[in-house]
């Protein structure tokens, strides 16, 4: 395996509370090697966005990191500046997010929002900007680019505004792309485009994906790696395959037994009883404990660590 | 009665300041006799253009009254112009916002637009353009003297009901239209049952946000009447009229004439400002879009 | 887009004429005719009979109406009963004089307001957060009009920096126009800068916190242009009650006038009260709405053609 693109090493965020810094991220390990698409799955509050906007350095005034390592290509990107990151951010690292809706900035047109991204990071005329925004849309499938530059973003459905912000974050060919659960918004039909145009991307850029999500089954599809978070620790990381057969901690199981199957018969839902743990009232020992069916006396009191075997990583004091 | 509570927990300093220099300005205005220490209107020569001392706090004018005294009864005039122009303009306003919402159609077209037409009134420029015209003595009603006020009341509080009546027309809308309230009808619920039981409860923060606000507005506007001599009339004693006869004497050098008048109303409309904010936090904490300017 | 303004402007239209009507009967309803006061108080009652004749006082109201609503569309406001002077030309006389106080006004208010409002987003939740809101309260408080007498007292009366009061149109120099109406207009102003604040930090400070905003910085624009992008966002509100607010400025100038001694409309306004000029009474007062009016249609259209949603919409 060649040399990490991304590593993460402890990864601790937290929020400034009344009553002192609550950690939300409580030390996250984790590396992404080149061209590798890495699937992050969890619910929401586990952690999974904020570990990656802390990659980004865009935890905003509430959160900050309170300890670890991040390097990117080598660079410790938590002691870069801000300058050096607002380098990095759109042109080696790209994020996308949720909600197409608001991603994009209603004054402006889709066209000027991708020439400022290209321009702040290339010197390039505004023909050229324009030339690299169309090329850009016509790769994440808009036809007729070049005049799709001149629409406002009220003027494109969802799907079309999740595949401009994509085309946003690869036109200045990131090696690394965030995608925070880039389709939850749209419709179900939409997000199986969405998906595949990454999988798409990630083939024909050589692009490192990481895809945020609470659908196991979505990402199974186009990952090659998957990594379960919850109540802000890594519980389970390992090759797709794997966790799809025999996934070893008993969150991922559950979670996997969660998603409805399309084929076979059609039985009850399954849920996981009770609700993730809250912010500040962490359980001293592994955070799934207190809903876990197999969970014995030393899970309440100890948390156990992410052990590697074998490609696999689990946390868990019982693991199948 | 929840929020009451709510807000006497959570309402911020700011919020307690202007709740309290607005009841202190009320106390002042009603307790007016009690408190004032000379008659606001009894002409002294002797004394006349004293500096602020020991026997009068804030000085005296250029006929030798009790600045002190004229301000706290100056305070009645304002007060009353202020909160009665709110409560006249209330009274228009959440009735034509009900009837309109209620009755629809044409009567709703054609009552929206008055409310629009009076809204697009430059309400100071009509106040005295109005007033100019019927003049400013007493009004008679019948063997009953009303004093030049009751024009200036009636005028601010017309113009202050459009912000009434859209308030009300947009929450009796939503209301009449919603699932429940027709669920309700179903049942046999009168339209008077559905009006103070579903829409008044729901227009009843916005009003009272707009009125604290607007309060404000019309004490300014009342002081400004009387700055230009058609409000209230000498020799009663108004904070307007009294800045009027500190504009008089502006190069004489007494400094207290144009100060205190005017930091009464500058106080007074602090604390209904600031109250209005406090209350507007509590009940609409987003309220970025909308601004009250007159 | 073309249907829409129409139908702004003719129910503009309307307005004014609705308006006008109630103007026009309030001013018939009061005590008193003018000929009395024109023409003094031993004047003889033939006299009075031929003046009202005259000047078309003894026909029916709506008749008087509709020739005074017609003369007005051909651009005659009627002539004055006092002076006899088209009451065009004594608009056009004193408007200049209230209009470079209230456009001099609504620049500093406009300068200063949203400047103050961008720096204090800017500049959210540190102490001068609360200085800024400080500020505001307090320039929303205070009357311009006492504001124009404190500086009078203290600026002009004591420390002589700027005349009192009186009125030097731009022929006579623009240093000394300036110095004419610098205090009315920053007393003019001081509301509206607080106004004006206000909405451009709340503004602002919503779209700042918009996701388009963390798209931008997570596409690594800088910070300048990431507040321009939120700036486009947040301006239209704020261009908005700009607009409104200078419809509302000329209303205050009329007092800011009486405080400082200007002859403007005020001065004119008053002057027709005190004098039963009804003619020239209507003519400013329908003046004054119509720019009222005028800028409440231009902050409606303001908004329209900002937001590129409405734009199309319409």
């Amino acid at each position: 395996m060649s040399a990490p693109l991304l590593e993460v090493e402890d990864l601790h965020v937290g929020f400034r509370g009344a009553d002192g810094i609550v950690e939300a991220v409580r030390g996250v390990d984790f590396s992404v090697a080149p061209g590798e698409i890495v699937g992050v799955v969890g619910e929401s509050g586990s952690g999974k966005s904020l570990s990656m906007l802390a990659v980004m350095r865009l935890l905003g005034t509430t959160a900050r990191i309170t300890g670890g390592r991040v390097r990117f290509a080598g660079e410790d990107l938590l002691a870069a500046g801000e300058a050096r990151m607002r380098d990095i951010r759109g042109r080696d690292i790209a994020m996308v997010f949720q909600d197409p809706q608001s991603a994009l900035n209603p004054a402006l047109t889709i066209g000027r929002q991708m020439t400022d991204v290209v321009r702040a990071h290339r010197r390039v005329s505004a023909g050229g900007a324009r030339r690299i925004a169309a090329e850009a849309l016509e790769r994440v499938g808009i036809s007729d680019a070049a005049r799709r530059l001149d629409a406002y973003p009220h003027q494109f459905s969802g799907g079309m505004r999740q595949r401009a912000l994509i085309a946003m974050a690869i036109a200045c060919r990131p090696r690394l792309l965030i995608a925070d659960e880039p389709t939850t918004a749209l419709d179900v039909t939409v997000q199986a485009q969405i998906v595949n145009l990454i999988a798409e991307l990630r083939r024909d850029l050589d692009l490192a994906v990481v895809f945020i999500s609470h659908n196991l089954q979505l990402v199974a599809e186009i990952v090659d790696r998957v990594m379960v978070m919850y109540g802000g620790r890594v519980v389970e990381d390992g090759p797709v395959a794997d966790i799809e057969t025999a996934a070893r901690h008993p969150y991922t199981r559950l979670l996997k037994a969660c998603v409805p199957s399309l084929q076979g018969p059609l039985g009850p839902l399954t849920t996981i009883e009770g609700a993730p743990p809250r912010l500040g009232r962490m359980p001293a020992g592994c955070p799934f404990a207190p809903r876990c069916p197999q969970a014995v006396d030393r899970c309440e009191r100890e948390m156990p660590a992410l052990v590697a075997d074998a490609g696999r990583r689990v946390a868990c004091w019982r693991p199948q | 009665m929840n929020r009451l509570i709510q807000l006497v927990r959570t309402a911020d300093w700011t919020g307690w300041l202007g709740a309290a220099i607005v009841l202190v300005m009320l106390g002042a205005a009603i307790a007016a006799p009690l408190i004032a220490p000379y008659d606001p209107v009894a002409i002294n020569i002797e004394h006349r253009l004293t500096a602020p001392d020991a026997t009068y706090w804030l000085g005296t004018d250029q006929a030798g009254r009790d600045v002190l005294s004229r301000v706290i009864y100056g305070a009645r005039a304002s007060l009353a112009v202020g909160i009665g122009a709110v409560i006249i303009g209330a009274l228009i306003g959440v009735s034509a916002g009900l009837f309109a919402a209620y009755k629809g159609g044409l009567g709703d077209q054609i009552t929206m637009r008055i409310v629009d037409a009076i809204a697009s009134i430059p309400l100071l420029v009509w106040a005295i353009a109005i007033v100019g015209v019927l003049g400013v003595g007493p009004v008679a009603i019948g063997s009953l003297q009303l004093p030049n006020e009751v024009k200036i009341v009636t005028l601010i509080g017309c113009l202050f009901s459009p912000v009434f009546a859209r308030v009300t027309y947009a929450v009796a809308q939503r209301i009449v239209s919603a699932d429940y309230v027709k669920a309700r009808y179903l049942q046999g619920a009168s339209h008077w049952q559905i009006v103070t039981g579903d829409v008044l409860p729901n227009c009843l923060s916005p009003i009272i946000v707009q009125a604290t606000l607007l309060v404000a507005i019309g004490i300014v506007i009342e002081a400004s009447i009387s700055f230009v001599g058609l409000g209230v009339q000498p020799p009663q004693p108004s904070w307007g009229t009294m800045l009027s006869d500190a504009r008089n004497a502006i190069y004489s050098g007494e400094w207290w004439l144009p100060v205190f008048p005017g930091l009464a109303i500058s106080v007074t409309v602090i604390g209904f400002n600031l109250l209005g904010d406090a209350v507007r936090d509590l009940f609409d904490p987003r309220h970025e879009a909308r601004t009250l300017v007159a | 887009m073309f249907r829409l303004l129409a139908g702004r402007f003719f129910s503009s239209l309307g307005t004014l004429f609705f308006v006008g009507l109630v103007l026009f009967a309030l001013t018939r309803a009061g005590p008193g005719s003018p000929a009395r006061i024109v023409l003094g108080a031993d004047a003889t009652s033939a006299q009075i009979t031929q003046f009202e004749q005259a000047n078309g006082l003894d026909r029916p109201f709506l008749e008087q109406y509709v020739t005074w609503l017609a003369d007005v569309l051909r651009g005659d406001f009627g002539k004055s009963f006092v002076t006899g002077r088209d009451v065009a030309g004594e608009i056009v006389d004193a408007l200049p004089v209230t209009l470079s106080i209230v456009l001099f006004a609504f620049a500093i208010a406009l300068v200063f307001g949203v400047g103050i409002g961008i720096w204090a987003a800017l500049r959210l939740g540190g102490p001068m957060a609360s200085v800024t809101r400080l500020g505001v309260v307090l320039g929303l408080s205070i009357p311009a009009f006492w504001l124009g007498i404190v500086l009078i007292r203290f600026i002009a009366v004591d420390l002589r920096w700027l005349p009192p009061g009186g009125y030097a149109p731009l022929s006579s120099g623009l240093m000394t126009h300036l110095q004419t109406i610098a205090m009315p207009a920053i007393s003019l102003a001081v509301y509206y800068i607080a106004v004006l604040a206000r909405m451009t930090q709340a503004s602002l400070q919503e779209a700042l916190r918009g996701d388009y905003v963390r798209t931008a910085r997570a596409m690594g624009l800088s910070s300048p242009r990431i507040v321009v992008y939120a700036l486009l966002n947040a301006l239209p509100p704020v261009i908005n009650l700009a607009a409104l607010s200078f419809g509302y400025m000329f209303g205050w100038a009329l007092i800011i006038e009486q405080v400082f001694n200007i002859p403007g409309l005020s001065r004119a306004l008053l002057n027709a009260i005190s004098q039963r000029d009804f003619l020239l009474l209507q003519g400013i007062v329908f003046l004054f709405t119509a720019i009222f009016v005028l800028a409440n249609l231009g902050a409606d259209l303001v908004n329209r053609v900002l937001d590129p949603r409405q734009r199309a919409a319409a």
